[in-house]
């Protein structure tokens, strides 16, 4: 029951700019409206699992901070993949690697993967079955371990304390 | 006597134009880029930050009004739904044997599932 409460609140939140009118008793039509929704979605995923609001809310400095960085990589992927595009003649290395990740939790392997494909040269492809590694496609290969460990010392951190 | 709604319109203007270039960069890259994979690379970041701005536009422009809101709501779903549209792709792509291009120079993917 607590969940219903905790997860409807975000959703409630969620209708409120989807419908583009925030009052009271829009977020509260929405309050109602959320197990709804819930309700046929819940078995997707790690549903009953405790929540702690203030855990959460421990968190969301951290979480801040991941976005500012998240934002900064962004324009960076942004800035570098303009320059190869724009370039007279394209002469790129590209290819797949592999990419150890510590990340455990599905979420955590989700906000990981995603940042990765969002900074640059590099586009998440697949997880391995066993959740362990990363399969990532790289637009420049030469600088392979620099990237690996650019991944893991400062996208994986903030991931890391920001979600898990 | 220069009014805040002034300044917004410029800022506006100006984040429509740098989302409008780098939309028109990511086209471009998805015609000169060699295979699928780094063709995704291009339409899915340059096309977050160009769907992005272009909506930041938006919302600069009309402000927290019904479309301002849909506007933002709408960039941030591309922000978080792109790289997972790109990975699905490119997985698919790489099962149903779609080979990178010739400049590669390696493919750690191939061996990891049965073909």
């Amino acid at each position: 029951m607590k969940q219903y409460i905790v997860y409807s609140i975000p959703l409630a939140i969620l209708w409120c700019f989807v419908n583009g009118d925030i009052s009271i008793v829009n977020f509260t039509f929405g309050l109602v409206m959320s197990p709804v929704v819930i309700k046929p979605f819940k078995s997707l995923y790690n549903f009953e699992a405790e929540v702690s609001i203030r855990n959460d809310i421990r968190r969301i400095p951290k979480q801040l901070r991941y976005l500012a960085v998240l934002a900064i990589e962004i324009t960076k992927a942004n800035i570098m993949v303009a320059k190869i595009v724009l370039r007279p003649r394209i002469n790129i290395n590209p290819g797949i690697i592999t990419v150890p990740i510590r990340a455990k939790t599905d979420v955590g392997i989700t906000a990981i993967a995603n940042t990765i494909s969002l900074t640059p040269g590099t586009l998440t492809i697949d997880v391995a079955d066993d959740k362990s590694v990363l399969y990532v496609h790289l637009i420049d290969i030469h600088d392979r371990e620099e990237i690996r460990a650019s991944i893991r010392d400062d996208l994986e951190e903030y991931v890391l304390e920001a979600l898990e | 006597m220069i009014g805040i709604g002034f300044v917004l319109d410029i800022l506006s203007n100006i984040f429509l134009i740098v989302g409008l270039f780098f939309v028109f960069l990511g086209m471009l890259g998805l015609i000169r880029l060699p295979d699928v994979y780094n063709r995704l690379h291009t339409t899915t970041k340059i096309g977050t930050l160009g769907a992005f701005g272009v909506m930041l536009s938006i919302l600069l422009k009309v402000g927290f009004s019904a479309m301002g809101l849909k506007a933002i709501t709408i960039g941030l779903f591309l922000l978080l739904t792109a790289p997972v549209a790109a990975h699905m792709i490119a997985r698919a792509a790489h099962r149903h044997g779609v080979d990178l291009c010739d400049e590669s120079i390696i493919d750690e993917y191939c061996d990891s599932y049965d073909k």
